[in-house]
C-alpha cells in the first residue's frame, strides 16, 4: 500500500513541477520514486497484507506489480529521450501516465469488487486525455474520442456485472462471493449475466475479439509514448485483474464460461494476426500484434489453475521486454523520418544504425516466439500448459497462429536490412535510448536463457 | 423508507434498471453526436445506481449504497474529460457527429 | 583448473573474433600475429592441463553452464578434461600453432590473408570444443562447426569453380556422415536417457555384449567416423579437398580434424568393446581402405593428391587398429601421423610456393640443391612414414601391426601390404620431385627459391618431432616403457577378462619387425634403380593403359559414384520439381498464402474507423452470447 500512496504523491509532485519551476527535474524523481515504489513492494514479499479488505498484497499482486513498476520504469526512460525537446505540458503528461499507473496496481492487488471498478477507472481517464495529448492532431484527437465513447459504453457494462453480481451474493467482496459460489445454492439466472457482463468489459480491456475495435485506432492514434504504455502497461494490468478476479471467484463455475474465453481467444488470434498482414503502419501492425498476444494469454485464461498465474506472468514479461523495444526502435525512426511509420520507413536502418536493427531484430523474432528467446520460452511453457490440460486443439490453433505471425515480423526485419532512396539516416541515440534498450534486450536475453528467473516465482 | 422499497419485488427493480440500461444501450447506438452519446453512457450508469440501491435495500447492506457515489463522482470526472475532448474535436472539427471520426481505420 | 580450461576454446575465438571484425582493416602482419598467438596460448594452457592430468591421473568434468534442461535431456557446456582429450589438445594447439606460423609467410602474399586467419583461428577453436566436450552434443556441435570451417577454407579461393565444388563436395559427404552420428546419438539417448559421456559410459558397462542396440549405436557412430575420417566409401571428397591452401590440408585434412572420427571412437571405446561385430566392421572397413588409397596413390601426379590418398591408407590403419581395439595405438599413430603428415604437406606447400604454384610432379625433379631445407625434412618425414627405424612413424606403426598379427595373422599380412605401397608411392614421390633434372620452365627454374624462414622454422620443428616422436612410445623390447600407451590406458575401459596384452613372444615380434624392414630395403632399392639411376619420369596421362589407368583414374569412384547416385538423385529430383513441386505443391501452397493474405484483406475491412459500427458490433455480439447461453445450450 506504502508504493501505491508514494505513487500517488509521485503524480502529484509531477504536476507541481510546471508550477514551481522544477521541469528539468521531474523525469529523475519519477524514476527514482518508481524505483523506490518497487522496492517498498519486493520488501512485503510473502507477507499477504491486506489493507481494510479492499486491496490484498499477496504474491501474486506484488509480482504483477513489479512488472508493471519496471516496465514503466523503462517507459519514463523512453521518454527521457522522447520528450528531450518538448515544454511545458510534458510533467502534465506524466502525472498522468503515473495516475494511470497507480490504477493499474489497483488493478492488481483488488480484493473487493469496488476496487476493480476504481483501479479500472483511474487507470482509463487519463488515459483518454493521453490519447489526445497531441492537441493539434486530428488523429490523436479521433482516438481520444474514440477511446472515451467506448471505454465509458464498456465501463457501463462492468458496472452492471458488478451489481447482478452483488444483488445475488450480497457483497463485494472477493472472499465472499468465492464462498457463495463454492456454496452454489440458489444462484439465480442473473449472476450468470453478471459473469457474463464481467467478461465482456474485461475483454473490452485486455482488447480480445469481438472487442477489440477501439485498439488498432486508439493505438495508432495516440503519441507513440502512450501507444507503448496501451500495449504494456494497460494490458498487462487486465490480465492481471482479469486472472485475479476470475480465478479468486468463479473457477467452480468454469463450465459456464469457458466456452466464451475459448471462442474468444481463437477469434483474437485469428482477426489479431490475420489483419496485422495487411497493415502498412508498423505501429498499427504491433496493435495487431498486441490483440494477436491477448489471444494467447486469454488461453492461459480458459486453462486457469495455479499454473496459469505463472505462465500468464512469464508470459506477459516476455511480451513487454519485446514490445518495449520495438517501440523504442520504432520512436526512434519516427523521429528522424518526420513521424512516418510505415514499412518502408524502415529501410536502410541496418546500414546505417545496425544496432538499433539488431535491437528491432531480437524484438521481432522474440514476439514471433524464435528460441532462445523470451517469446519462445512463453509461449512454449503456455502450450506445455494447456496441452497438459487437455487443450490439445487450441495449441494446434495457437501453433498455426504463429505461424501467421511470422509473416509480419519477419516483414519489419526484411525492410530493416534491405536499402532505399529514401533512408533512415544515421544518428546517434542519446544515453537514455541506449539504456532502455540495454535493460529491454537484457531482459529479454535474461528471461531466454534463465526462464526459471519468474517461472518459479508464483509457484 | 427500506419498508416502502421492499414493498415492491425484487425483481421490478430488476426489470426496470435492464430497460433503462437497454435505453442507454440504445441510445449509445443509435445517435451520431457524441454528447447525446455520453448522455445516454450517463443513463446507463443511472439506471445501475438504481439497482444497486434496491439491491442495498433488500439485502440490508449500506456497501452498495457506498458504491453509488463512488460510481457517480467516476462518472462525474468521466463527463470533464469527455466534454474537454468534445471541445477539443470541435474546435478541429467543427461538428460532433461521430460518422465523421473515421479517419483512423482498416 | 576450471577456471583456466575455458580459456583453451576461447582464445581462439577471441582470435577469429577479432580478425574476423578486423579483416579490413588490421594489417596483415598483425592478424598473423594475433591468430598465431591465441592459439600459442591455448597450447601454453593445455600444456597446463596436461600436466595437471599427469599428477592426478584421472579425466575430470567441469560444468560450466546448464544450456538445456528440457524434461530427461540435460545438455550442459562441460568439458571434459582427461588423458584423451589433453593429448588431442597438445596435438591440436601445437601443430596449430606451428601451422599458423607456417601460413603468415605461405599466404602473406594472398589477397584473403586475414579472413584465412580468421577461419583458421575458427577451426581451432572447433576443434578443441569437438575434443573438450564433455557429452556427444557437444562433439556435435564442434563436430560440424569443423566441418563447417573446412568447407570455408577449402573454398578459400571462391574464384574457381573446381574449388567451389570440391568444397560442396567435402561438405555433402560429410552430411551423410553426420547423419549417422545424429542417428547414433538419437539411439543412446533412446536407450540409455542420455548425451553425457560418464552417464552414457557407466549404463553402457551393463549392456549385454553384441545385443543389437550397442551394434547398432557403435555402426551408426562409425558411420560419422567414416564421413570424417574419409574412410570407405565416403572417401572421395578429402583428395579433392586439396584445393584449399597448403596449410589448411596440413593442419584440417592431415593432423586434426581427419582424425576426429579416430577420436571419436576411442572416446567411445567402451560402446565398441561391447560391441565385437561392429569392431570388425571398423577393422574391415580400415584395412580395405588402406589398401584401396595407397593403390590409388600409386599413380597421382598431383604432389598434394599422393599425400592425401597417403592420408586416407593411414587413416584407414588407423581404424583398422580401432577395430583389433588397440585404441592406444590407434591414438599414437595419431600423434606421429600429425607430425610426418603435416610436415610432409608443409613440405609440399614449400614447393609448391617455390614453383609458382605448379603441383605436377612430373614438372619439378632435381630440387633437392635449390630447396635443401625442404628437401631434408622431406626426406625425414619420408622416411618416418615408411617406418624407417628409430624414427617416430616405426613405434607407431610396428605397434599396430604387432597388435595386428596378435588378433589374426592374416590382418598383419594385409597390414603389411598397405604399408609396403605407402613406401613405393612415398619414395616415387620423394625422388620423382627431389632428384633428377629439373623438368619446369625456364622462368620455373630462376624462381626457385628456398622458403622464408617463418615457413622453414615449423618445418624444422616438426621435423624434429617426427624424427624423435617415437620416444613417446618406446616398446619393452627396446628397453622403453611404452610410455603413452599407459597413458590412454588410464582411460581406456578394461574389460573384466583383461585387455588386449601382447600375446606374442619377443623373438617374433623381432621377425615381424625384420620381414617388414626387408621389404622396405627391396622397395627402395627398386625404386632407387627405375627414378634415380634410370631417370623414368611417370608416363603422361594418355599413355596410361589398362589397369594403370583404372589406378592412374582413381578406380572411376567419382564417375561411378557420378552415374549411380548423383545423376539418378539429380534426374529423380527435376521430376520432383517440375511435376510434384510446380503441378501441385505451389498451387496448394500458394493458395494457402493468398487464401490467409486475403482474409486479412476481409478482416482489415470489418475496422471500418467507424464508432457506431464498432459499438454495435459489441452490442451484437453481447446478445449473441446471451442468446447463445440461454437459448441454444
Amino acid at each position: 500500500m506504502k508504493s501505491i500512496v508514494l505513487l500517488s504523491l509521485l503524480g502529484v509532485t509531477s504536476m507541481f513541477a510546471g508550477v514551481f519551476n522544477y521541469r528539468k527535474l521531474i523525469l529523475p524523481i519519477i524514476l527514482i520514486g518508481i524505483a523506490a515504489a518497487i522496492g517498498l513492494f519486493v520488501d512485503q514479499w510473502g507477507m499477504n497484507k491486506s489493507f481494510y479488505q479492499m486491496a490484498f498484497f499477496d504474491n501474486y499482486a506484488i509480482a504483477f506489480s513489479c512488472l508493471l513498476l519496471s516496465v514503466s520504469f523503462l517507459i519514463f526512460t523512453l521518454a527521457l529521450y522522447h520528450y528531450r525537446k518538448e515544454g511545458d505540458i510534458v510533467t502534465d503528461l506524466y502525472a498522468l501516465f503515473i495516475f494511470a499507473l497507480t490504477g493499474g496496481l489497483l488493478m492488481t492487488s483488488f480484493s473487493n469488487l469496488v476496487m476493480l471498478f476504481l483501479g479500472i477507472e483511474i487507470l482509463s481517464i487519463p488515459l483518454y486525455v493521453l490519447a489526445g495529448s497531441r492537441r493539434a492532431d486530428l488523429a490523436s484527437n479521433e482516438a481520444a474520442l474514440k477511446y472515451f465513447l467506448m471505454g465509458a459504453f464498456a465501463t457501463g457494462f462492468l458496472l452492471f456485472g458488478i451489481a447482478l453480481v452483488y444483488g445475488a451474493s450480497g457483497t463485494f467482496d472477493l472472499a465472499g462471493i468465492a464462498a457463495y459460489v463454492k456454496a452454489g445454492k440458489d444462484i439465480p439466472d442473473f449472476f450468470y449475466v453478471g459473469i457474463v457482463l464481467l467478461i465482456v468489459a474485461l475483454l473490452f480491456k485486455v482488447s480480445a475479439a469481438p472487442f477489440h475495435f477501439w485498439a488498432p485506432d486508439v493505438y495508432q492514434g495516440s503519441p507513440v509514448l502512450v501507444t507503448t504504455f496501451m500495449s504494456t502497461v494497460v494490458k498487462i494490468a487486465a490480465f492481471a485483474a482479469f486472472l485475479r478476479l476470475f480465478n479468486y471467484c468463479f473457477t467452480p463455475l468454469a463450465s459456464y464460461y469457458e466456452i466464451i474465453l475459448t471462442a474468444a481467444a481463437v477469434a483474437t488470434l485469428l482477426i489479431g494476426n490475420v489483419t496485422a498482414l495487411y497493415q502498412q503502419s508498423v505501429k498499427r501492425m504491433l496493435a495487431y500484434s498486441g490483440i494477436s498476444h491477448a489471444g494467447y494469454l486469454l488461453i492461459a485464461l480458459v486453462v486457469m489453475g495455479a499454473s496459469a498465474t505463472s505462465v500468464v506472468f512469464f508470459y506477459s514479461a516476455a511480451y513487454a521486454a519485446a514490445s518495449l523495444v520495438a517501440f523504442a526502435v520504432l520512436t526512434a525512426v519516427m523521429e528522424n523520418k518526420e513521424g512516418r511509420e510505415s514499412f518502408e520507413t524502415f529501410k536502410g536502418l541496418a546500414k546505417n544504425n545496425p544496432i538499433l536493427a539488431l535491437c528491432m531484430s531480437v524484438a521481432m523474432l522474440s514476439l514471433a516466439g524464435i528460441p532462445p528467446l523470451a517469446g519462445f520460452f512463453g509461449k512454449y511453457f503456455l502450450f506445455a500448459t494447456a496441452i497438459k490440460d487437455g487443450y490439445l486443439w487450441l495449441v494446434l490453433v495457437a501453433i498455426f497462429n504463429s505461424l501467421i505471425s511470422l509473416y509480419y515480423y519477419l516483414r519489419v526485419i526484411i525492410n530493416m536490412y534491405s536499402s532505399a532512396d529514401d533512408e533512415v539516416p544515421a544518428f546517434t541515440p542519446n544515453y537514455a535510448l541506449v539504456l532502455m534498450l540495454l535493460l529491454s534486450l537484457g531482459a529479454n536475453l535474461a528471461l531466454g536463457f534463465y526462464p526459471d528467473l519468474l517461472m518459479g516465482l508464483l509457484g | 423508507m427500506k419498508e416502502v422499497i421492499q414493498g415492491i419485488p425484487l425483481n421490478y427493480y430488476l426489470f426496470l434498471s435492464t430497460v433503462l440500461f437497454s435505453i442507454g444501450v440504445l441510445g449509445v447506438l443509435f445517435r451520431r453526436n457524441a454528447i447525446i452519446i455520453l448522455m445516454s453512457v450517463e443513463l446507463m450508469l443511472n439506471s445501475i445506481n438504481l439497482l444497486l440501491v434496491a439491491f442495498s435495500a433488500f439485502h440490508g447492506d449500506a456497501k452498495a449504497q457506498v458504491f453509488v457515489f463512488f460510481i457517480m463522482i467516476v462518472a462525474a470526472a468521466e463527463v470533464a474529460v469527455g466534454l474537454a475532448l468534445m471541445v477539443l474535436i470541435y474546435r478541429n472539427i467543427k461538428t460532433l457527429d461521430i460518422d465523421f471520426l473515421n479517419k483512423l481505420k482498416w | 583448473m576450471k577456471d583456466i580450461a575455458w580459456l583453451l576454446p576461447a582464445l581462439p575465438l577471441l582470435g577469429f573474433i577479432i580478425n574476423g571484425l578486423g579483416r579490413k582493416a588490421l594489417p596483415k602482419m598483425v592478424a598473423g600475429v594475433i591468430g598465431s598467438a591465441a592459439v600459442l596460448g591455448s597450447f601454453i594452457i593445455g600444456l597446463m592441463l596436461f600436466m595437471h592430468v599427469h599428477e592426478t591421473q584421472h579425466g575430470e568434468v567441469l560444468n560450466y553452464y546448464r544450456w538445456l534442461s528440457v524434461g530427461s535431456l540435460v545438455i550442459d557446456l562441460g568439458l571434459y578434461i582427461d588423458q584423451l582429450s589433453a593429448w588431442m589438445i597438445l596435438i591440436i594447439t601445437g601443430i596449430g600453432f606451428l601451422i599458423h606460423v607456417y601460413s603468415m609467410g605461405y599466404m602473406s602474399h594472398d589477397a584473403g590473408h586475414n579472413k584465412f586467419f580468421a577461419y583458421l583461428n575458427l577451426f581451432v577453436f572447433f576443434m578443441l570444443v569437438l575434443v573438450m566436450g564433455s557429452n556427444y552434443p557437444m562433439m556435435f556441435i564442434g563436430w560440424e562447426g569443423v566441418g563447417l570451417c573446412s568447407y570455408l577454407l577449402i573454398g578459400f579461393w571462391n574464384t574457381n569453380t573446381n574449388y567451389n565444388n570440391a568444397a560442396k563436395k567435402a561438405f555433402v559427404m560429410n552430411r551423410i556422415g553426420d547423419l549417422g552420428f545424429l542417428l547414433g546419438m538419437f539411439m543412446i539417448y533412446y536407450y540409455f536417457g542420455s548425451l553425457d559421456y560418464q552417464v552414457v559410459f557407466a549404463k553402457v558397462a551393463g549392456v549385454e555384449i553384441n545385443s543389437p542396440i550397442i551394434v547398432g549405436i557403435a555402426l551408426l557412430l562409425f558411420v560419422g567416423a567414416m564421413g570424417k575420417s574419409a574412410q570407405l566409401p565416403l572417401y572421395t571428397w578429402l583428395p579433392d579437398a586439396m584445393a584449399g591452401p597448403t596449410p589448411v590440408s596440413a593442419l584440417i585434412h592431415a593432423a586434426t580434424m581427419v582424425t576426429a572420427g579416430i577420436y571419436m571412437i576411442v572416446r567411445s571405446n567402451i560402446i565398441y568393446t561391447f560391441a565385437p561385430s561392429a569392431q570388425t566392421v571398423v577393422m574391415v572397413v580400415g584395412l580395405a581402405t588402406s589398401i584401396f588409397a595407397a593403390i590409388i596413390g600409386l599413380k597421382q601426379n598431383d604432389i598434394k593428391k599422393v599425400l592425401a590418398y597417403s592420408t586416407v591408407s593411414q587413416l584407414g590403419l588407423m581404424f583398422m587398429a580401432l577395430g583389433v581395439g588397440a585404441y592406444s595405438s590407434a591414438m599414437f599413430h595419431v600423434t606421429t601421423h600429425a607430425f610426418f603428415k603435416a610436415l610432409l604437406f608443409l613440405g609440399s606447400g614449400s614447393v609448391i610456393h617455390a614453383m609458382g604454384n605448379e603441383q605436377d610432379i612430373r614438372k619439378m625433379g632435381g630440387l633437392w640443391k635449390k630447396l635443401p631445407i625442404t628437401a631434408w625434412t622431406f626426406l625425414l618425414g619420408t622416411l618416418a612414414i615408411c617406418g624407417i627405424p628409430p624414427l617416430s612413424g616405426f613405434f607407431s606403426k610396428d605397434e599396430i601391426l604387432l597388435n595386428a598379427f596378435t588378433a589374426n595373422p592374416v590382418i598383419w599380412g594385409l597390414a603389411v601390404v598397405s604399408s609396403l605401397i605407402t613406401t613405393i608411392y612415398m619414395f616415387r614421390l620423394l625422388f620423382v620431385t627431389f632428384f633428377g633434372k629439373f623438368r619446369g620452365t625456364y622462368d620455373q627454374e630462376h624462381h626457385l627459391h628456398e622458403s622464408p624462414a617463418s615457413m622453414t622454422i615449423p618445418l624444422v620443428v616438426l621435423c624434429i618431432l617426427s624424427v624423435f616422436g617415437g620416444l613417446l612410445n618406446v616398446p619393452e623390447i627396446f628397453g622403453g616403457n611404452a610410455w603413452a600407451h599407459h597413458w590412454f590406458g588410464e582411460m581406456l575401459f578394461k574389460p573384466a577378462l583383461g585387455g588386449i596384452e601382447h600375446a606374442v613372444s619377443h623373438s617374433m615380434e623381432l621377425v615381424l619387425m625384420g620381414v617388414m624392414l626387408v621389404l622396405i630395403a627391396i622397395a627402395f632399392v627398386v625404386l632407387r634403380n627405375k627414378y634415380i639411376t634410370k631417370g623414368a619420369v611417370p608416363e603422361a596421362d594418355e599413355e596410361m593403359t589398362g589397369f594403370t589407368k583404372l589406378v592412374g583414374n582413381k578406380f572411376m569412384v567419382d564417375e561411378i559414384y557420378d552415374f549411380f547416385i548423383v545423376k539418378p538423385i539429380y534426374l529423380f529430383s527435376s521430376a520432383l520439381y517440375y511435376v510434384c513441386e510446380l503441378k501441385f505443391i505451389d498451387l496448394i501452397v500458394n493458395a494457402i498464402g493468398d487464401g490467409i493474405v486475403g482474409l486479412g484483406r476481409l478482416f482489415r475491412r470489418l475496422q471500418t474507423g467507424n464508432i457506431g459500427f464498432y459499438i454495435f458490433t459489441m452490442v451484437l455480439s453481447i446478445v449473441a452470447i446471451l442468446v447463445f447461453k440461454y437459448f441454444v445450450v
